[in-house]
């Protein structure tokens, strides 16, 4: 929203401070200001000319005029528009001023010396006519003055209805500087006689109030230009006397208004009621909108010639021919506005407004000041009738008891019960001290719809205008105490920081996965939640799996690096029936390189283990994008909880990469609790090696778990020493060799007893059909 | 006869061991003239057909030469361990510029990092740290924070809906509600994590980013203790004594609501292109918790109030790191993480 610092001036008489500095004391006290900037500064130098003489230059379409201002004296400057001509006033710019960025120089063209030039409308930023140079009235051009427009941020003021018009931040200021603010409405231009129209309103809630007046004998022509400069500084486009005034009453008083042809309405009712299905608004913006019954219209005896505070009909507009309007003056429902706005995804100056939930007691005041402005721009205007004003009976809101102590505790600072009721009346709140230490306080009709109506927003009110700097920082006095611990948000920490130890580097990606990445991986697009409105295609579902991304990490990575270590830790997110998704932290690791790639799956199989001390490999089914001869579920703690595996080569194809996926929720589920300590061992312990030989797949954990169940109670460990093939083996065949320890808690085992152990593990083995190289 | 036997044989023994070359050829001197049959063992046989006087002199001679080829061998041995040791030390050299061969260790990702130093800031100060799900609920997200379905609040954060009328959570506010029907009062608590907004990504804009709610809820808790606590934290943070000011920033779940700045850390204030030129920085949202929300998760707000902040922890990441294109974070490129 753009605030025009001379129209705050104006509403402010004796404002002294700049508009730096005001764009200052507001974003400290009211909203944020994003800035301001200088509006037209060359109307400084630029004054009103009258043209002596104009003479035709000879091979030019432009011509030489002598120009005689009361401020530079006579001057000739040559001119190309098609309307100068001797006796008009017009706008002069002196040579050394600088319009819209460009410097004016005396310059001799076609011969002629130039020294200034003369200007059209839109050159000064006046307005959008650049036909032709400025025609003046005498005396219209010194109303236009270099201006600071104050941009302040939407979304702090999304809860001011009002302060979307310059009168309700007019209030602000004259609080904030301690001036006095004026009211530009006069309620005694509405006449109190029957009025010429009716409304009827169908649903009070969707349209609290609707204030109409209708005019005869108007002329519809451009807007004086200082009233076009003002719109144009504020961003506004000028588009007549009549259309200019609305605009100008709701960039004042935040009240949109519409004025209709009043000759293009039929009926002598205005219909103010949802719209029936089927029926089209043909609107101002040249498009056609299909609406409904969850869309309030304004309806003539014939149907829809409004879209309720969004947008005009284009029938009903006002053009070069109307002699008569109606000027609407009208309340509607925030939310019911906001609705239609987003639906038709038409958003106007009038929409953006009525859906901060405006002020039902501004309708009239806006007309009043209709009245005034119209009279001014359309000379001869004269009322139909009184005013049409229906709604249903505005209620007062209760007043608020603010109990000073509290309001004190609240803010951390005291102050003095006549500072706080000063500044609440500055802010045009009723006050009173009902009991010592407790003020009763009125809101404001126009701060009351939403944004005030309890003791905590009033704290606000008190402290931006003391200043938030004013109060003391102060350390909170409360207990000290132990937070309580989030033990799996710790482990999480702990397996990160395990992995970088472990030469894996953190990577972060996104939640979504696209239709293709899920299909790639053979998942069933069905069980992802989609997103209903993506903007991007990579960004239709949630994951439910970290691979995708992973993937992506390892072939964009494999352009810039031989080998790499990458891991992830972040939310699967799984449907669930009735309530919110499951999200299940899982890590995944990847390992990538360009070798043979079985050093890569042990590399993260030793990852698993100082994971899961004693984690478990088990064979499982391949899934697609798994090499389906490298691939091993994880168990530990008797739970499967994983997956160790190498990407299929169709894959990932530039090399090998090795993946480690395991479900955090689960291994954090199943984490060792506490720790017992054994006594050591006191008899010694006898070891004796074994080798077996067996099909070269065999898993040797098969064979490790069958020697440790036939070694009995006296096992201590058994421990994997090598592997071999190759000659004398024959083909297809391997030699696995291992060292099983016994020993007894309570004494030493004989050699006896060793040797039976050993006896009866080859005994076991040889009946499980392996051979023994002994 | 045997006195000039034993100082030749003194002497050549003496000879040989100071010509050995390795300690191999001082074992058959050893051998020939100390061992149990060697030349010194016959000539102390031969004495006992010497005077007895006589034989005391050369056995006192005897041992003298006993002792001081012995010392010699002795030396000489060690002479040749030292050579030996030296030999052996010479050979094992080894070229420490040549790069070890196991993985460098990896590391955080940067918002990690930030967040964990964070993290255990709060914890310090008696904050506990709690998660949220990503997916979250309209009521949690929006309701129960003050933000019903017409709010124009609502427009402020483009959301990205499920189609089973989910969302994935715009902020991490939502925590604060979870906390707060979790725990109850007193509260003191932070929610670190992931956010999403439906939005272009760019250079400085993403979908996806993280914040870092905090609220703490007691009996006594005013606009002075939540400048304090911010200023005490954003100076921990930042690690130099920082300057805040704070400005009415509108929330609707919070009452007073602020947006809270810091003096900007490049210019200390005098205006840069950093803070444009304004001396401040706009850092964070903060705000005394509105009652509607103390009072939707069930605290009543006559007897308990709090304030709570959000710390955008991504664009902290940015601001210590200097990284210009907010794209990096989430790219998985490793020549960008490995930095860290």
């Amino acid at each position: 929203m753009k605030f025009s610092y001379n129209w705050i001036r104006e509403l402010v008489p004796g404002l002294d401070v700049t508009p730096q500095e005001l764009a200052r004391l507001i974003t400290m006290k009211t909203a944020e200001s994003e800035g301001v900037e200088e509006a037209c500064p060359w109307l400084s130098a630029v004054c009103e000319a009258r043209i002596v003489s104009v003479e035709p230059i000879e091979g030019s379409r432009n011509v030489k005029a002598v120009v005689e201002t009361a401020r530079y004296g006579m001057r000739t400057v040559v001119c190309g528009a098609p309307n100068c001509r001797p006796g008009i006033l017009t706008a002069y710019v002196p040579a050394g001023a600088i319009l819209q960025g460009r410097e004016i120089r005396k310059a001799v063209i076609a011969g002629v010396e130039s020294d200034g030039m003369l200007a059209s409308g839109a050159e000064l930023g006046l307005n959008r006519e650049h036909e032709g140079i400025l025609e003046l009235v005498a005396g219209e051009l010194e109303r236009c003055r270099p201006d600071g427009v104050i941009e302040i941020d939407n979304k702090s003021i999304t809860h001011r209805p009002d302060l979307w018009g310059h009168h309700g931040m007019a209030r602000e200021v004259a609080a904030i500087t301690g001036k006095r603010l004026l009211d530009p409405v006069n309620l005694e231009k509405v006449p109190a006689d029957d009025a010429a129209v009716k409304v009827s309103i169908e649903d009070f809630e969707l349209c609290p109030r609707y204030s109409a007046l209708v005019f005869a004998n108007v002329t519809v022509k451009p807007s004086p230009l200082w009233l076009q400069h003002r719109l144009e500084v504020i961003g506004l486009n000028p588009i007549n006397n009549i259309v200019d005034v609305t605009n100008y009453v709701m960039a004042e008083l935040a009240q949109p208004m519409h004025a209709f042809d009043a000759d293009k309405l039929r009926g002598n009712t205005i219909f103010v009621r949802p719209a029936k299905a089927g029926e089209q608004v043909y609107a101002l913006n040249g498009e056609t909108y299909e609406v409904g019954p969850s869309n309030l219209v304004i309806a003539d005896a014939s149907g829809p010639v409004a879209l309720a505070g969004v947008i005009g009909g284009m029938e009903s507009a006002i053009s070069d021919t109307t002699t008569r309007i109606v000027l609407e003056s009208a309340n509607f429902n925030a939310a019911s506005i906001r609705k239609t706005s987003a639906a038709l995804k038409l958003r106007t100056d009038a929409s953006m407004r009525f859906e901060k939930s405006q002020d039902p007691g501004n309708t009239v005041r806006a007309l009043a000041r209709a009245v005034e402005l119209l009279e001014l721009v359309s000379p001869g205007i004269a009322l139909v009738g009184g005013l049409a004003d229906s709604g249903r009976e505005l209620a007062a809101p209760p007043p608020i008891e603010l109990p000073l102590a509290w309001l004190y505790r609240k803010l951390g600072r005291e102050l003095e019960t006549e500072e706080v009721i000063r500044i609440l009346k500055s802010l045009e709140f009723g006050v009173s001290e009902v009991r010592p230490g407790v003020l009763s306080v009125t809101v404001p009709s126009w701060r009351a719809t939403k944004d005030i109506s309890i003791k905590d927003d009033l704290v606000e009110e008190v402290g931006r205008i003391i200043g938030y700097d004013s109060i003391t920082p102060a350390p909170p006095m409360v207990p000290s105490v132990v937070p309580p611990r989030n033990e799996e948000r710790e482990f999480h920490h702990q397996v990160r920081e395990f992995m970088t130890t472990q030469g894996f580097t953190e990577v972060y990606n996104y939640s979504f996965v696209s239709e293709e990445m899920a299909a790639e991986f053979g998942f069933d697009v069905d069980a992802h939640l989609r997103i209903a409105n993506p903007i991007a295609s990579d960004q239709t579902l949630l994951r439910t799996s970290l691979l995708p991304g992973i993937r992506k990490n390892l072939l964009e990575n494999s352009k810039h690096f031989e080998s790499f270590r990458l891991f992830e830790i972040g939310r699967e997110i799984h449907k669930r029936e009735g309530g919110l998704p499951e999200e299940v932290p899982h890590l995944v690791a990847a390992l990538y390189s360009r070798n043979d790639g079985v050093g890569n799956l042990f590399e993260l199989k030793r990852v698993a283990e100082g994971l899961m001390p004693g984690v478990e490999v088990r064979a499982v089914e391949a899934r697609p994008f798994e090499h389906p001869a490298r691939v091993a579920g994880l168990c530990w703690q008797g739970v499967e909880l994983g997956r160790l595996f190498e990407f299929h080569p169709s894959m990932v194809e530039t090399g090998r990469a090795a993946v480690l996926d395991i479900d955090l929720a689960t291994l954090f589920a199943n984490r060792p609790q506490q720790k017992r300590y054994r006594p050591l061992r006191r008899f010694p312990t006898s070891a004796f090696d074994l080798s077996v030989i067996a099909d070269a797949r065999k898993p040797a954990g098969d064979i490790q778990k069958r020697m440790a169940q036939l070694a009995g109670e006296f096992l201590v460990s058994v421990e994997f020493l090598m592997k071999y093939a190759g000659p004398p083996l024959p083909e297809g065949y391997k030699s696995v060799s291992f060292r099983l320890t016994v020993g007894a808690p309570d004494r030493t085992l004989s050699s006896d007893d060793v040797a039976q152990i050993r006896a009866r593990v080859i005994e076991g083995l040889r009946s499980s059909g392996y051979e023994l190289r002994v | 006869m045997l006195e000039s036997t034993l100082s030749e044989l003194e002497a050549s023994a003496l000879a040989r061991i100071n010509a050995a070359t390795s300690p191999d050829q001082l074992e058959p001197v050893r051998i020939e003239v100390l061992g149990r049959k060697g030349a010194l063992a016959q000539i102390s046989k031969d004495m006992g057909k010497l005077a007895p006087e006589e034989r005391a002199r050369v056995g006192k001679l005897l041992n003298a030469a006993k002792q001081t080829l012995e010392q010699a061998l002795d030396r000489r041995k060690a002479e040749f361990d030292a050579m030996a040791l030296q030999a052996r030390l010479e050979s094992e050299w080894v070229d420490l510029t040549e790069p070890a061969p196991a993985p460098r260790p990896g590391s955080l990702h940067p918002v990690t990092q930030i967040q964990r130093e964070i993290e255990e800031l709060f914890v310090s100060l008696g904050f506990t740290v709690l998660d949220g799900p990503e997916v979250e609920t309209e009521w949690h997200n929006f309701d129960a924070l003050n933000i019903p379905p017409t709010h124009p609040a609502r427009d402020m954060q483009d959301t990205f809906w499920l189609t089973d009328g989910h969302l994935l959570r715009t902020h991490t506010s939502p925590v604060q509600v979870r906390g707060m029907e979790k725990l109850g009062p007193p509260l003191r608590m932070i929610a670190p994590g992931r956010v999403f907004r439906n939005e272009e990504v760019d250079a400085s804009h993403e979908h996806t980013f993280y914040q870092l709610e905090g609220m703490m809820i007691d009996r006594e808790v005013s606009v002075a203790h939540l400048i304090y606590f911010m200023k005490t934290l954003l100076s921990a943070i930042f690690r130099r004594e920082v300057t805040v000011r704070l400005r009415p920033g509108y929330f609707p779940f919070v009452e007073p609501g602020f947006e809270l700045d810091i003096q900007c850390l490049i210019c200390g204030g005098t205006g840069c292109p950093v803070c444009k030129y304004g001396g401040w920085v706009e850092l964070l949202p903060c705000g005394l918790v509105h009652p509607n929300v103390l009072r939707m998760s069930g605290i009543d707000p006559e007897e308990w109030n709090g304030f709570a902040f959000g710390l955008g922890l991504t664009r902290l990441v940015m601001m210590r790191y200097g990284i210009d294109d907010i794209r990096l974070l989430q790219s998985g490129d490793l020549r960008f993480l490995t930095q860290f």
